[in-house]
Formats: structure tokens, sequence, C-alpha cells
């Protein structure tokens, strides 16, 4: 079995894994970052967006051989404490439900706020569209986006 | 049990986390020295730890939140110092662990309130000790009693010994509700946040145990075909495979299908396995000329067919009635099938070994697990131990037993080992427990005073009980598919109420979903009652408010007791709140809708003011919702119900449909299964009455209304009324 050099979250870690495994399973089965979830694996549900060189990806889509090399975030990668401002926004909105998907929600809207540090409506519905959430949380989640951007100015 | 035993049966984990949620279930004070447990579900500990064991399914409806809430509100604990854990399933705990209905908080209130105002009472009675003076004088308050003739306080922590040797009280005196800290209360956040916006909370899929290895099944797409043969040498070149076995049906209740196990060292090797392997297989007779448009025409015959069970709910027996007069207005409508799709796919890890089974995953109820799936290999439930993690979603679908049953049959195989079974997204598309599909027609004769004279409501569907309770056949359980207004709980003054049902035979498998039968019955009887505001020339709110007048309060059948009084405040609350006699332009429409959610106690109304484009696209302007559900426990954790139960209502009325065609289910993940999304959802305007009732449930009972108010907006905007969800299938789209 081939082997990659990916560096995650600052670390860089050899995995031995198939060329063609996605990175989503090698961040949760091999390295066991289990904080990027499996929901649908065909990219149509985001609960497993990463950040690949600082842009959301759907992890269950890249293979992780061609991840090598490349920077990649996840929500492990963001703070242990919850401290980043995203985090911190998500826990003013008191945002999630079950909690599934909300790694993915939050990756995103780490993305969004470094294209747009005040992003608009039709921005944040752009960054979103691909993403579920079956809880219903959406409407703490563009609150939470909006928060996180107002941390972002302070 | 004692903890030895625990400790015991869970040998093979490693997971610290799964060992620090090991309850010694019923031990004696004693046994733990620094800890004092005066109910099997709170232990107060010397290191100032609050346990309280919840052992209600956390699923995203904040049971980990509220019901720790009602405990620390009696016991006057401090917030800060209450851990809430799940209590693991084993044979002996008499708990009821079977979640959902909108239950958990309506059942466990009193009691759990009793059991932190008995330890309350004791740590009250411990302190009074130590000062040598009446409990009397002592209060209790932020997890310390205070003397309150010197105001010195003595923390729980420090009394726990003594309060441990005191008799527990059987009657404690329980609070007022005008004295409550924390119940109601807004301010308090959910109590696993951190560990989800960090990416530590652990659902069944992210476990991992020493040695596992993982499952996935091919299952046969049409329901009750079976496996022929299979084409190992097609899978033989992936590296990891452990075993290819076949899977066997395991009968009534548990609804799994024939299939091909395949077991393998990684996740990745399996999923190739699943996607390249050949499978053949036998199809029972006409299994594959079924579809949802031959179903849906075998449920219109019903409908003109006399009904198999009649419910002559009010009034005088009406044979049919008949379009005798100009007064007479009737209407058929059309349910779909749904799936569930929570965003954790189904999976469950088991473990057979020294003949018993070990399970890790998330379970609405373990119960069924332990018993109907034990009974399969001839074990009881003393032989299933459960360790119960957060749900990623449950929606009703983790009521069922298979996932947990089929993880069961494939550790069987593989005896000492633990086994991962998971569910694809594709798997859990097509293997759902789906919302029943439905047809209505339902038919009214206007009265001189405008109210319906006569009111029949004829449904056409396959009981749930069919598959979920093994009930096949029976007509006993088709009254379970009346209810929502149609068996007895019909909310509105109406003198002559008849209803009945129609048994089909499903082609999917069907189950509860998250509302259950009010999203067919109660969303035909709000879009038919505008059907008659319209004939009556009369405003949709006034035309409600007719109707629920001098309809007397009263238990309806099943013994919920109703009070109509509370559904009119609620309709009279929205429209105020969307204001709805204010003149709109041209163009604008407004809907509303009501619940009277019985069972858990709850009466809400939605309203909507929208438009429509000529090309039919939706613009919602204001959404609004009023609800009344008695006492609410944990405020902002009540509203994201509510929140949530709204984008669950819009997704089934715009876009969420299942489809079968030759047998199988067509859709097979969030492309083809639409919802609602992040832009499709508009801001929704949230107004709680204010009660010192008795609480009632919140997940399921802000769902319904949600989709006639819809319906009802559109019919207002356009004039055209839809009776067909969902209303995509109109080509409509938001």
């Amino acid at each position: 079995m081939p082997t990659y050099q990916l560096s995650v979250n600052g670390k860089k870690q050899s995995v031995d894994v198939p060329a063609d495994m996605p990175l989503l399973w090698a961040l949760r089965d091999v390295l066991d970052l289990t904080g990027t979830k499996y929901g649908c694996g065909v990219g149509s549900c985001g609960a497993c967006t990463v950040l690949l060189n600082g842009k959301p990806v759907r992890s269950c889509q890249y293979p992780a051989s061609v991840c090598a090399g490349k920077e990649i975030i996840t929500i492990e990668g963001l703070s242990e404490e919850g401290t980043h401002l995203v985090q911190r926004a998500w826990t003013d909105l008191n945002v999630p439900q079950c909690g599934y998907c909300q790694s993915g929600q939050i990756m995103t809207t780490v993305a969004l706020l470094e294209q747009h540090p005040q992003p608009n409506d039709e921005q944040i519905d752009n960054a979103f569209a691909g993403l579920v959430c079956r809880c219903g949380t959406y409407a703490r989640i563009k609150k939470a986006v909006l928060r996180a951007a107002e941390l972002n100015k302070k | 049990m004692n903890r030895r035993g625990f400790i015991q049966l869970s040998s093979c984990l490693s997971g610290g986390w799964v060992l620090s949620q090991l309850t010694p279930l019923g031990a004696l004070a004693n046994e733990v020295p620094d800890c004092f447990q005066p109910s099997p579900l709170i232990k107060l500990c010397s290191d100032g730890k609050i346990i309280v064991y919840v052992y209600k399914q956390e699923m995203g409806q904040g049971v980990q939140t509220s019901l720790p809430i009602i405990v620390a509100e009696e016991l006057e604990a401090d917030l800060n110092n209450v851990v809430a854990e799940a209590l693991p399933y084993a044979a002996g705990n008499k708990f009821n662990y079977s979640t959902g209905g909108s239950t958990s908080v309506l059942y466990e209130y009193t009691p759990l309130r009793k059991a932190g105002a008995a330890a309350r009472e004791m740590l009250i009675a411990a302190a009074a000790q130590v000062w040598g003076i009446s409990p009397d004088n002592c209060r209790a308050q932020k997890s310390r009693v205070i003397n309150t003739i010197t105001n010195e306080s003595i923390p729980y922590k420090d009394l726990i010994t003594k309060a441990a040797a005191l008799p527990v009280p059987k009657e404690p005196v329980l609070k007022n509700y005008k004295d409550f800290s924390l119940i109601g209360k807004s301010g308090i956040k959910k109590n696993n946040l951190k560990d989800i916006v960090t990416g530590r909370m652990k659902y069944g899929l992210d476990l991992k145990l020493p040695g596992m290895l993982y499952a996935v099944i091919v299952r046969c797409p049409v329901m009750g075909g079976k496996v022929k043969s299979w084409d190992e040498p097609s899978v033989k070149k992936i590296d990891g495979l452990v075993k290819l076995f076949e899977m066997k049906e395991m009968g009534e209740q548990l609804e799994t299908r024939s299939g091909v196990a395949i077991v393998a060292k990684n996740r990745w090797a399996a999923l190739q396995a699943q996607r390249l392997l050949k499978v053949e297989w036998a199809y029972p007779d006409g299994a594959l000329t079924r579809s949802s448009a031959s179903y849906f025409s075998e449920q219109s015959v019903k409908l003109k067919q006399r009904p198999d069970v009649v419910y002559d709910v009010k009034g005088n027996t009406i044979s049919e009635l008949a379009p005798v007069t100009k007064d007479w207005v009737s209407a058929g409508y059309q349910i779909p099938f749904v799936a569930h799709a929570a965003m954790e796919p189904l999976n469950c890890t088991a473990q057979f070994k020294d003949g018993k089974f070990e399970l890790w995953g998330g379970f609405q109820n373990p119960g069924k697990t332990a018993t109907v799936a034990a009974k399969f290999f001839g074990l009881g439930s003393k032989d299933v131990f459960i360790n119960l993690m957060p749900l990623g979603g449950g929606f009703g679908r983790r009521l069922g037993a298979d996932y947990s049953a089929e993880a069961m049959q494939v550790a069987r195989q593989i005896p000492g080992v633990p086994v991962q079974l998971m569910f694809t997204r594709e798997d859990d598309m097509k293997f759902d427990f789906y919302r029943p599909a439905s047809s209505h027609q339902l038919s009214a004769i206007l009265g001189a005073d405008k109210r319906p004279s006569g009111w029949q409501h004829k449904i056409a569907i396959t009981p749930v009980a069919d598959f979920l309770l093994g009930m096949k056949g029976s007509k006993n359980w088709l009254s379970m598919e009346a209810e929502g207004g149609a068996y007895g709980d019909m909310y509105y003054n109406i003198p002559t109420l008849q209803s009945s049902v129609s048994r089909t035979e499903s082609p999917l498998v069907e189950g509860w979903w998250r509302a259950v039968n009010f999203t067919y019955n109660n969303v035909v009887i709000e879009c038919f009652v505008d059907e008659l505001a319209k004939k009556a020339g009369l405003d949709p709110v006034a035309y409600r408010l007719l109707l629920l007048k001098d309809m007397p309060a009263g238990k309806i059948k099943g013994g919920a007791l109703y009070e109509p009084e509370r559904l009119a405040a609620v309709v009279s609350l929205a429209a105020e709140k969307i204001e709805w006699n204010k003149k709109r332009s041209a163009g604008r429409g407004l809907g509303i809708a009501c619940c009277f959610y019985n069972h858990a106690k709850a009466y809400t109304a939605h309203a909507f003011e929208v438009s429509v484009s000529k090309e039919k696209k939706i613009t919602i302007h204001r959404a609004v919702v009023a609800t009344d559900v008695g006492t609410v426990i944990d405020v902002d954790g009540f509203r994201n119900q509510v929140e949530g139960g709204f984008v669950w209502g819009l997704s089934a009325v715009l876009k969420s449909e299942i489809t079968v065609a030759k047998g199988a289910v067509q859709e097979s993940s969030f492309f083809d299964f639409q919802v609602c999304r992040l832009p499709d959802v508009p801001p929704l305007e949230i107004h709680v009455m204010e009660s010192s009732r008795e609480p009632g449930g919140a997940g399921e009972t802000s769902v319904p209304s949600v989709m006639p108010a819809m319906i009802n907006a559109i019919a207002s905007a356009t004039g055209e009324r839809v009776r067909i969800l969902p209303i995509k299938n109109k080509g409509y789209t938001i």
C-alpha cells in the first residue's frame, strides 16, 4: 500500500492507504480525527467539509493521494477549547441540535469568512447551498455566521 | 447488577469515555464511599460533581439538557456542577428508554422533580444535623445548604456521607412554579455544545474498538426478495476483505432484508466490495410491477369501496355523504412516502462473546433490540448489554431495531470480535421505515350556520403497525392511522362526524416519522377546513374560530385532555402577529393552520405570508408560529425544536418524496431526496404562550401545521388549491 504525507492541522503525518481512499476515511479511520463526518459520500450534504489549502472541500470526494502535500484543516484544528471565533459564535447562539452536521457547517463558515470577512446574504446562501442539516438549525447557522463576522471585526 | 458485573461485560472496551458511563445501578450509598445516590438517577460526589443519569436518548431534541434541568431545579443544584450521562441499557433495569412521540419531558417531569426534591431534603436534613437546628431553618441554593439563622453555608459535596445515612423521603415537597430559577429561564446552553463545536462528540459511527472489523450489506432492493447467489470473484482483488456471507431475513418487527454481508479489515475495502459485488435475487411474484403510481391507484380504488373500519366518531352514523346539495364539498388528497434521512446514517457496532451480545450505537428504543432482536438468536434481554451513544438524528427512524439486529447477525458469525455495521447514505435512503403514503377523501355538508353539519374523512393507508409492531393484517391497528383528527380527536365542533380507514398493502416498509400520523391527517383536515371556509365565504381565521366556538373541553379518545380555548388562542395569536387583517398588496397570500397534538398536549398555529411568481416560484415574506405547550423547561432548546420542526414541515410540503419503481426505492441521496437547505428557509417568528401548566412535548408538535399553512397561503396567493404533497409535483419551487 502506498504511503502519503498528509499535513493535517499543521502536523505532518504519513498514512498507508490505497490511492483512491477518500480523504474522509483517511482522516476518520486512519488518523482518528472523527470530527469530520460521513453524511453521504457523494458530495451532496457537506457534513465532511474540511479546508484544503484554505478552500472548503467535501473530503468524501478527494482521494487522500491527491491531498498529499496540501494543507488540510479539520474541525479539530480550529481550537481544542472552542475558542475559535466561529466556535464562539456557534456557542453564543446555541446552534446545534443533534450536532452531527455541525463540523461541516463550521468549516464552511471559516472558509466563507476568510473569503468574505463581512458576508452578505447572497454570499451566505451560496456558501451553504450544498449543506444539509436535518434538524433544521439553518436560521441559527445564519445568525452565527453573522455573529462570527462581528467578532471578526474586533 | 453490580459495578463489577458491568466491567466484566464491557471488558473488551478500551475507550475511557465509555467506561466513564458505567453506572452501578441501585448501588448502595456506602458501596462507593465518595458518592451518594439518593435515586438511581442522581449521584452526588465529594468532588462536587452531580451526575444525572439520562435514560432517554439524546438525538438533538435536548433531553441531556432539559431532563437534568428538571432535576437541578428541585435539587437546587448549581448547573455548573451537573453532568449528564447516558445510562447504558442492561437487563433488570426497569427504565423506559424508548424515546419518541415528544414524550420525554412530558412523562419524566414529575418523577424527576420528585427525585431532585428528595435529594434536596436529605441534604438539608444532613446540614441541619451538623448545625443542630431544625431543617426549617435551612434552605438550599446553588449546591449549598444555607443556615438561615447564621447565614453560614455548607456545600453539598461536604454533606455526602451524612446525607447518605438518611432515609429517602417518599413524598418530598416540590417547589412552586413561581420559585423556579432554571425551568423556563433563558440563557441555558446545550450541555454538549463544546463537544459538538470542537468535533469531540462521539456518535456511533465514531466508535473504534481494538480489533474492530467493518461491515456493510448488499440488501435486496425489493421487499421480500431473496439472495439466489453472488459472484465472490468480482470482489476478490480487494485487499482487506475478511468474509462474505448471506444475511437472513429476521422476521416481523425487525423487517431486515435478505442480502450479503461483507466484512473487512477496513471500511474502504468493505465499501468498495459493496459497490462491485454482483448479487442475483429472486423476487416475489408481482413485486417488480409495483410503483408509486400503482400504489396510489390501489388506494384510490379502496377509497371508493366500503371501508375496512368505520369510526362513528360523533353523532348519527352516516353511510355516505352524497353530493345531494349545493352545500356539499369533497376533496381528495395524496401524501407520499418520505424518508427520515437523519444526518448520521444508521450504524451499530456489535460483539458476540461467551454467548452474549454487547452493542454500541444510537438507538431510540434499545429495549426492542434487547428483546425482539435477541430472540432471533434464542437469547433474552439478559444476554444483551447496550452502550448508548448520542444519535446523529433520530426522527423516529432509530425506533426500528433492524440495523442493530443486522449488526448482531453479522457479529454472530465472527465471535469474539467487535464489528461495526454501517449503512451508506444510499442504504439509509433505500432501506428506511418510511412515513406511510396515504390517500384521503374528505367530504362535508355545510349547515345553515356555515359549519359542517356532516363531515366524512376516508383514509386509505397501510398501518405502520404492520411493520414496527409485527401486526400484519390486523384491523386493530388501523385506528392508529386515523389519529390526528380522524379518530375521536377531531378538534373542531362538528355535530356529525365519521371517519374510516381502508387497509392497503404497502410496497415499502413503514415506520414512525417525526410527527407521525399528524403529518397526514392534520395536514389534510387543515387544508379541507380552508376549502370549507371558501365555500362558506368566510375568512380562514374567523372560520376556524367559529368551528372552535362552543367546543367543550374534555378527554378525547386515548385519554388526552383537550382544551379548545388554547387552540383558539394560538390561532388568534398567530393571526394577530402576522397582521392577518392588514390590507396586502395584490399577489400576496396569507395562510394559516393549527394543530392540537393530543398525546403531547401541545397547541400550535403557523401562518405564512407568501407571493408566487408566474413560474410558480414561492417567496415566503413572513412565517409566524404561536405555540402553547404548557411549562417550557429549556427555553432556548425549545425554540430550537420549534425552528427545526418548521424546517422539517417545510421540506415535507415543498420537496421531500420517496418514489417506488419496479418495487424499489428510486432515491439514493440528498441530490434526489430533496430537503430544505439554508437558502430555502426564512426567519421564523416564534411566539410562545407563557404557562405554568404541566409541560407537553416539543419535538413533533411544531411540525404538522407548517404544511397546510403553506398550502393555504399558496391557495390564497394564486387561487390554486394543491392537494398533493410535495407541492413541487405541481410545479412549485422555493
